[in-house]
């Protein structure tokens, strides 16, 4: 039997420090041991009784269970005071054969995987890779679960790719503490799996592209994710370059991403008529604190997979010492203006090394975005706009910015636009705009770090800009009406798929002081012929 | 004067000596993933990461030719180590020299692989 390991912690905090936060218990559950279970099947199924078992002690203490991943949210989505799981040890992985797909699925077999919650983005690469396959896009390191990455809208930098819930084709949810409170959910319009494989996990079936939009970016309140059907594609490579481009170059890119007409090129990354490549993956570095005609981009281009190219590892880690930065702030957070002066200073250490053109980095998408060890307390406030506003919502968050100094510098990255109904990335293309450093202490001279994002909300409102915000970054999410101004009728939908699947038991019991925060606890009462199972024309399913 | 630079140059010298004595070197898998850690502790590498310490003294002489630790079962479900972190202390290095390199004090840190399911 799945066995479940019970802390009586008291407090709870995330990987980069975003807390501590209080926390009476958090749950770790390990499947039987394949030597007495050897079937995958009957150990997944067998842990999600044990999830149900779970979910009823806590109904029955009338407290709450939230599931979390690997602690990488800054902001306090994933945080419940009574009881957390870490889904971290629950990595199985289901086969899935041809015959195990939809008759109407659009997939190709070979591309589709069944991954259990816990599974990083790093097990998941290497677990691909041995059938010649890769994930789409990641963030821009490997450790976070899948479930994480999905519920709280991870992206990457791929210009025509989504964010990671974007490739995501089936999600297997525990809802409840009855057998039948397990559920498989997929979009009617392009169905992955059959009901036979659904069934073998105990799972009732529900088609529903709305349903299923509303349940990608969940922000961990949908129930427990056990299960994860993703799409993925043929190993591929990048071929990574950083370089200095001027800054009206870079800004004009990032407002456009027309590199077919753009000045800025790579002697070995052209199209066969002359004209310039385009990237697969476009970012630009910026110093708010420096006047530089230059801004540092980092692009890469996807390239077929082929064995023959050199060890990357040795180039792709780059770190900063951390005790020095530590003295640096405590040293800002008495003298704020020295801030700055930090930071140019740091500049060459804290942003990427600059490439020649003959230098490009060449490697697999696991290995050119492989592993972020822990480095100090972190920040970061990440703001999504469409791509034409982003020069103008960079210059208002610069020069607020340079007025607040704190010790971060900011980075634009651009993702296609999801089709999860909670997503922050919801614009065509939408730029992330994100500012990440290194946590300070607020002072009598320096803004608490819930004091600037309250001022980003300001800022971007007072000019007028249409924006989002990462659920899973810092920011002061309690700024009134924050969702309903990002959202407006998406946030109700949200809700009422959400009180559609739940018992409003359970919409309790799955819900936390940061949903509550930003208004989308509600249980809405709705018909329950408002979400229907339905076949690919949109009809009742039989 | 003379005796009170003398005294700094030596002080200098035996805590650069400390701190450069102390530092870990980490040989790390770029495959296989870390055994994650029940609840984050620390504020170094091992934050988020399960691991273990070896903390012996190895003793030396014309007929050995080294020493071949097994990885202990604690901390180590799968048995693979996903990473091996040898440190040098100040304490080893005297120990080394004083025993005229037949003892030498060995501190390891390990992490290791997740198993398979």
């Amino acid at each position: 039997m799945a066995t479940t390991s019970e802390l009586p912690v008291g407090q709870w905090d995330t990987l980069h420090e975003n807390g501590p936060f209080p926390l009476q218990r958090q749950f770790i559950t390990r499947h039987e041991s394949k030597a007495t279970m050897p079937g995958r099947v009957a150990r997944y199924n067998n842990a999600a009784d044990e999830i149900r078992r779970l979910i009823k002690e806590c109904h029955d203490n009338n407290e709450g269970f939230r599931a979390y991943g690997s602690r990488w949210s800054m902001s306090k989505v994933l945080h419940q005071k009574d009881n957390m799981h870490q889904n971290n040890l629950m990595y199985l992985d289901l086969e899935v054969d041809p015959g195990d797909m939809h008759q109407d699925s659009p997939y190709l077999a070979e591309n589709v995987f069944f991954f259990e919650c816990g599974n990083t983005i790093k097990l998941i690469s290497q677990r691909l890779a041995e059938y010649g396959k890769s994930l789409k896009t990641s963030g821009a390191s490997n450790g976070q679960t899948i479930a994480g990455c999905i519920s709280t809208g991870v992206h990457g930098a791929g210009l025509n790719i989504g964010a990671v819930q974007d490739y995501v084709v089936g999600l297997n949810i525990i809802t409840g503490p009855q057998p039948g409170d397990i559920v498989y959910l997929e979009r009617h319009t392009r169905p992955a799996l059959n009901d036979a494989f659904a069934h073998q996990i105990n799972a009732r079936v529900i088609r529903n592209d709305t349903l299923f939009n509303a349940a990608l970016v969940s922000l961990g309140s949908f129930g427990f994710i056990h299960g994860v059907v993703l799409e993925a594609e043929d190993l591929f490579l990048l071929n990574r370059y950083v370089k200095r481009v001027d800054k009206n170059v870079a800004l004009s890119l990032s407002k456009t991403l027309d590199f077919k007409n753009s000045t800025f090129s790579i002697a070995k990354e052209v199209d066969p008529d002359g004209t310039p490549a385009i990237p697969w993956h476009y970012k630009v570095f910026v110093n708010p604190y420096v006047n530089d005609p230059d801004y540092v981009i980092e692009v890469m281009y996807k390239k077929p997979y082929t064995g023959a190219y050199p060890d990357p590892f040795t180039k792709i880690e780059k770190s900063i010492y951390k005790d020095l930065i530590y003295l640096l702030i405590k040293f800002s957070e008495k003298f704020p203006k020295s801030i700055p002066w930090f930071i140019k200073r740091l500049q060459s250490s804290i942003l990427p090394e600059i490439t020649k053109d003959e230098e490009e980095i060449t490697a697999t998408l696991y290995e050119t975005f492989w592993d972020a060890p822990y480095k100090g307390p972190a920040f970061a406030c990440s703001v999504g706009v469409d791509i034409a506003d982003s020069e103008k919502a960079l210059n208002a968050l610069v020069t607020l910015t340079k007025s607040n100094p704190i010790p971060g510098i900011f980075a634009m990255r651009y993702v296609k636009k999801s089709d999860a109904t909670l997503a922050f990335t919801q614009f065509d293309t939408t730029c992330v705009i994100e500012i990440d450093g290194i946590q300070w202490e607020k002072s009598r001279k320096m803004l608490s770090l819930e004091e600037y994002g309250r001022l980003m909300i300001q800022t971007l409102q007072t000019a007028n800009i249409p924006f989002t915000v990462h659920w899973g970054k810092n920011m002061d999410w309690a700024f009134p009406n924050l969702v309903q101004d990002m959202y407006g009728s998406k946030a109700q939908t949200w809700k009422e798929c959400r009180s559609w699947l739940l018992s409003q038991e359970m919409a309790q019991l799955f819900s936390n002081e940061f949903l509550a925060t930003v208004g989308l606890d509600d249980f809405i009462s709705v018909p329950p012929h408002f979400i229907q199972s339905l076949n690919i024309h949109g009809n009742p399913a039989t | 004067m003379h005796k009170t630079t003398s005294l700094k140059v030596v002080t200098l010298a035996i805590t650069a000596c400390i701190v450069a004595s102390c530092y870990p070197t980490r040989f790390v898998s770029t495959h296989g993933a870390p055994m994650p850690a029940e609840t984050v502790q620390g504020d170094d590498w091992y934050r988020d990461k399960m691991y273990g310490e070896y903390d012996t003294i190895v003793k030396t002489s014309a007929i050995n030719d080294g020493m071949t630790i097994k990885v202990p079962r604690k901390f180590c479900e799968s048995g693979k180590l996903f990473s091996v972190e040898y440190k040098n202390t100040f304490g080893g290095n005297l120990l080394y020299l004083f025993s005229f390199g037949t003892r030498r004090k060995v501190k390891i840190k390990y992490v290791c692989m997740l198993p398979d399911l």
